[in-house]
């Protein structure tokens, strides 16, 4: 049966006069039955223990499931964001014991034993950190996707460094994409957040 | 010119949800979760061009935890604004003529990566696995790549009527414009000039892939998506689904990016809503990026030969176009190359073919046909200045665009000011080398420049605004914010206009249940027509608190407005701009790295300073992206892609991006809002020539093939 011709019009008026979805009967014979089974095998799961924006947590995954899928679908955390899931965008970098990973690239079960710090953990006790600051003050963000993972592997660069220079942001940032391609403005928040105090949410 | 200052118009202000941006609390589409909710996935073809024989889905419908499987067989929704006829905005008259119907799920496939099935399951896992159970048996057909190819008399026919595509009369006729006589202009001028110039596909590569979540309540449908336009984008969906547009609700909170690829509805709207009628539970569609790549659309590859007439004295006589834009299997747009209108040129030509190629689709990109036609006529101009060994701005200066027509002018011109003022502060003079490539040793520079002017019309959008009785004011408006700040700019314009501040404004945005009709975040329009109508339904309010005084207890007075004003005969208004660029090309590697960008713009009045820099510093740098790295390869044996994704495709990163100076000219022509004109495309148009022409004054080579890679400079060189 081809689309490409101008005879599908029954099925189509069929749809249209409001019967619903034309399931076309010699596909579709063995109609979908009630199901309680979430899956035909079981998947192999394992429990893990980790410690999300500083509070522990002893979780059952499935181990396929990757550090992101975790966090979003199961903790609800989403202000970490997945603009590609295969490494190359960055928008999901989150804190692993304190260095900055691609949560996409990571399983579930790595975490286990150790610590994770997403965005939603960058206010300290009701205090922006500086670096959310900054990126307000100088619209670092534009469509606002991949602003997580900039401002966690800029957090990450100022742990260790403190007081880096323009190139060493840029380097420290170079596996965050952002296709508004406001990039000086990202560089710029994070000069300016290196050594500023914070600030009252 | 100089304009006077507003209150809160015009100064660096921070979004009004900026700390929602920040914090991780700003709701994407993919980030809503509704009870019970199913999770889609899409099986794709795998060839470039083929016909499906059969499609056999039973072996995944018995799979515990599959709730609905969708394939061109038991749906026949037609995706009206996936093939919008001749780059014509799809409507109910085309919905009846158009012969070229694209389906949600077509036979044949026409691309590889076009949607052959769709499957809702209890979570993504096993909607995955369902595909895998998917057997479908493929007779494939032979394809065509490039659109030079596809019009040759021995290339596979994609279409019944031919590779040519058909325009929203269905006739396959290619566009273009005509004045005066360019046979003549080439006979009496003192030089011709032929040259050939060619882009590449590059896609949109916004960072929030295509997602969706349809529900449906008895046969009410809302829908969560990222859209350029919840006004347009609910009438779309409305019309593919053939229900009341009332019938229809879309909701867009935050979205990631649009640069056109967002705009109307998607193909991943009607295939949720679809599924999730189906399965009588809510679904969410997320697209992987390889599908946003390949699935949606990008911007149309060109070839453009040119050949250009000209005088001794600079003086351009003629200028002939004659253009091939691959389209993908479906015409998404025009395929027109943009560029030639801003020279003033007694004879003018031009015959573009829009053309039917086996590639992904080709649509809105910011600026749809402007950087790449830019590209090729502002590389073939540079190169006329040089052969005639002038300076590229002082050619420039006599034969840019001063009038649309002889029969016409601008609302107000600022491009010689653009031209001038950004010559100075450059200091192009010293950049800008006579001999080209002259530079001793291995490290060359080179400096380059363009000019543009685009399009920033007024016309209809509406706003309400209500006020309670502590004088604190609601403003509806039916905005997204894609990234450039619309939520922003609207409530500072109705602080502006009910001369308030910006704390006494809130904002109820992006859901067509609660906002008037808006534009739409295409077209670079939102700010000038929605801009407008907050200022007109705030004039309205005011003079409502004059004569009544404030509501009193739970009370409000509203005020609407839904102005759709129209420039006097005669006036065309644009918004101006210059671009000068300097590169560092190390010709043993053939790196080109951007060291200094200055970008010159009138985009009229500056609505908010802080916004309107990133507007155009981001403009600039995927220009930049676009002349040096981005493509969508394609393997031509097979008909795949191969670099779909950020990688391969090579967008610009943190690394690529020089500093952008920007200098914003002001104007107030006494049109939109305070005078605000066009801004976030503008940027981008003439980025990108720019830089090619810059590397050519560093290298003395001309790059006519874009992106401008290593391999290619080398080759040059070699």
């Amino acid at each position: 049966m081809s689309n490409n011709d101008t005879k599908d019009g029954v099925s189509r008026r069929k749809f249209l006069e409001g019967t619903g979805i034309a399931l076309a009967a010699a596909t579709t014979a063995p109609a979908i039955k009630a199901q309680n089974a979430e899956t035909e095998t079981p998947v192999p799961r394992t429990t893990i223990s980790v410690t999300i924006n500083n509070t522990t947590h002893r979780v059952e995954v499935e181990d396929r499931w990757t550090l992101v899928e975790l966090l979003r679908e199961h903790f609800g955390l989403t202000g970490t964001k997945i603009g590609c899931d295969r490494g190359e965008c960055g928008a999901c970098t989150v804190l692993l014991d304190g260095k900055a990973v691609y949560s996409c690239s990571h399983l579930a079960v790595w975490a286990d034993g150790r610590g994770v710090e997403t965005i939603e953990g960058l206010a300290q006790s009701g205090n922006l950190d500086p670096l959310q600051r900054a990126f307000i003050e100088h619209d670092a963000p534009q469509c606002g996707f991949c602003t997580s993972g900039q401002l966690m592997s800029a957090k990450a660069l100022l742990n260790a460094n403190p007081h880096p220079t323009a190139d060493e942001v840029r380097a420290a940032l170079a596996g965050n994409i952002c296709r508004c391609s406001n990039y000086n403005h990202y560089v710029a928040a994070v000069l300016a957040a290196s050594g500023a105090k914070g600030t009252a949410l | 010119m100089s304009i006077d200052p507003l209150k809160t118009v015009g100064h660096a202000t921070p979004r009004i949800d900026a700390l929602e941006r920040v914090t991780g609390k700003a709701t994407y589409t993919g980030d809503v979760k509704l009870p019970g909710m199913l999770y889609g996935r899409v099986l794709r073809s795998p060839h470039a061009h083929a016909r499906i024989r059969s499609i056999d889905v039973s072996a995944a419908l018995v799979m515990p935890g599959v709730k609905a499987i969708l394939t061109h067989q038991n749906c026949q929704v037609v995706w009206g604004s996936g093939s919008i006829a001749g780059g014509v905005q799809y409507n109910d008259a085309i919905k009846k003529t158009t012969k070229q119907r694209r389906y949600a799920f077509n036979n044949p496939v026409r691309f590889m990566g076009e949607p052959v099935a769709a499957v809702a399951a209890v979570n993504r896992h096993v909607a995955e696995q369902a595909l895998l159970r998917i057997t479908v048996d493929y007779e494939t057909l032979p394809f065509v790549l490039e659109p030079e190819d596809a019009l040759k008399p021995e290339a596979p026919q994609i279409w019944p009527e031919g590779n040519l595509a058909l325009n929203v009369r269905n006739e396959a006729q290619p566009i273009g414009v005509r004045r005066g006589d360019v046979d003549q202009g080439f006979r009496t001028a003192d030089h011709v000039f032929e040259d050939r110039y060619t882009t590449a596909f590059v896609h949109n590569a916004q960072m929030e892939p295509r997602a969706c979540v349809a529900s449906w309540e008895g046969d009410e449908l809302t829908v969560y998506t990222p859209t350029g336009g919840v006004a347009n984008c609910r009438t779309d969906i409305a019309r593919d689904l053939g229900l009341a547009p009332d019938k229809v609700r879309v909701i867009c909170q935050y979205m990631g990016g649009n640069f056109g690829n967002k705009n109307q509805n998607q193909d991943a709207d009607l295939i949720a809503s679809m599924l999730a009628r189906q399965a009588g539970a809510p679904v969410k569609l997320e697209l992987s990026r390889k599908e946003d790549f390949i699935g949606m659309h990008g911007r149309w590859p060109t070839v453009q030969y040119y050949k250009v007439g000209v005088n001794n004295d600079g003086s351009l006589q003629a200028i002939q176009l004659r253009g091939y834009s691959g389209m993908g299997p479906y015409r998404k747009n025009s395929g027109a190359i943009g560029g030639i209108e801003v020279y003033h040129c007694p004879n003018i030509e031009t015959i573009i073919h829009p053309v039917y190629t086996n590639k992904t689709v080709s649509g809105n990109f910011r600026g749809p046909e402007f950087p790449q036609g830019y590209y090729g006529i502002q590389s073939m101009m540079d190169d006329v200045a040089y052969k005639l060994k002038m300076d590229p701005v002082d050619f420039v200066l006599k034969n840019m665009v001063r009038r649309p027509s002889d029969q016409a002018e601008f609302t107000n011109y600022t491009l010689e000011e653009c031209l001038r003022r950004g010559a100075e502060s450059f200091e192009w003079k010293k950049r800008w080398k006579t001999q080209a490539g002259s530079d001793a040793g291995p490290i060359k520079r080179g400096a380059g420049m363009a000019f543009m002017a685009f399009r920033s019309g007024i016309g209809q959008s509406s706003a309400i605004i209500r006020v309670d009785a502590n004088g604190k004011y609601t403003v509806y408006v039916g905005v997204t914010d894609v990234g450039a700040g619309a939520k922003t700019t609207m409530a500072v314009i109705a602080a502006e206009a009910l001369e308030t501040p910006l704390s006494n404004i809130d904002l109820v945005w992006g859901d067509t249940g609660r906002c008037p009709y808006s534009v739409g975040e295409s077209g670079s329009r939102t700010t000038i027509m929605t801009g407008y109508a907050v200022v007109e339904a705030a004039h309205d309010l005011k003079r409502q608190i004059a004569q009544k005084g404030l509501p009193k207890g739970k009370d409000f007075h509203t005020a609407s407005a839904a102005p759709n004003p129209r420039l006097p005969e005669g006036k065309v208004r644009n918004a101006f701009g210059a671009h000068f660029v300097e590169v560092e090309v190390d010709t043993e590697l053939g790196h080109v790295r951007v060291t200094k960008y200055l970008a010159v713009h009138d985009c009229g009045r500056i609505m908010n300073r802080l916004s309107a820099d990133g507007q155009i510093k981001g403009g600039a740098i995927m220009g930049i992206g676009m002349a040096l790295h981005e493509n969508l390869l394609y393997d031509r044996r097979s008909g795949l892609p191969l670099t779909a994704g950020y990688y391969g495709a090579r967008v610009a990163t943190h690394r690529d991006a020089p500093n952008v100076e920007v200098l914003f000219i002001e104007s107030d022509d006494g049109y939109g809002p305070y005078g605000a004109k066009s801004m976030g495309e503008a940027s981008k148009v003439p980025a990108v020539a720019a830089v090619a022409n810059a590397v050519f004054n560093a290298i003395g080579r001309r790059m006519k093939d874009l992106p401008i890679t290593r391999d290619k400079i080398l080759g040059a060189l070699a």
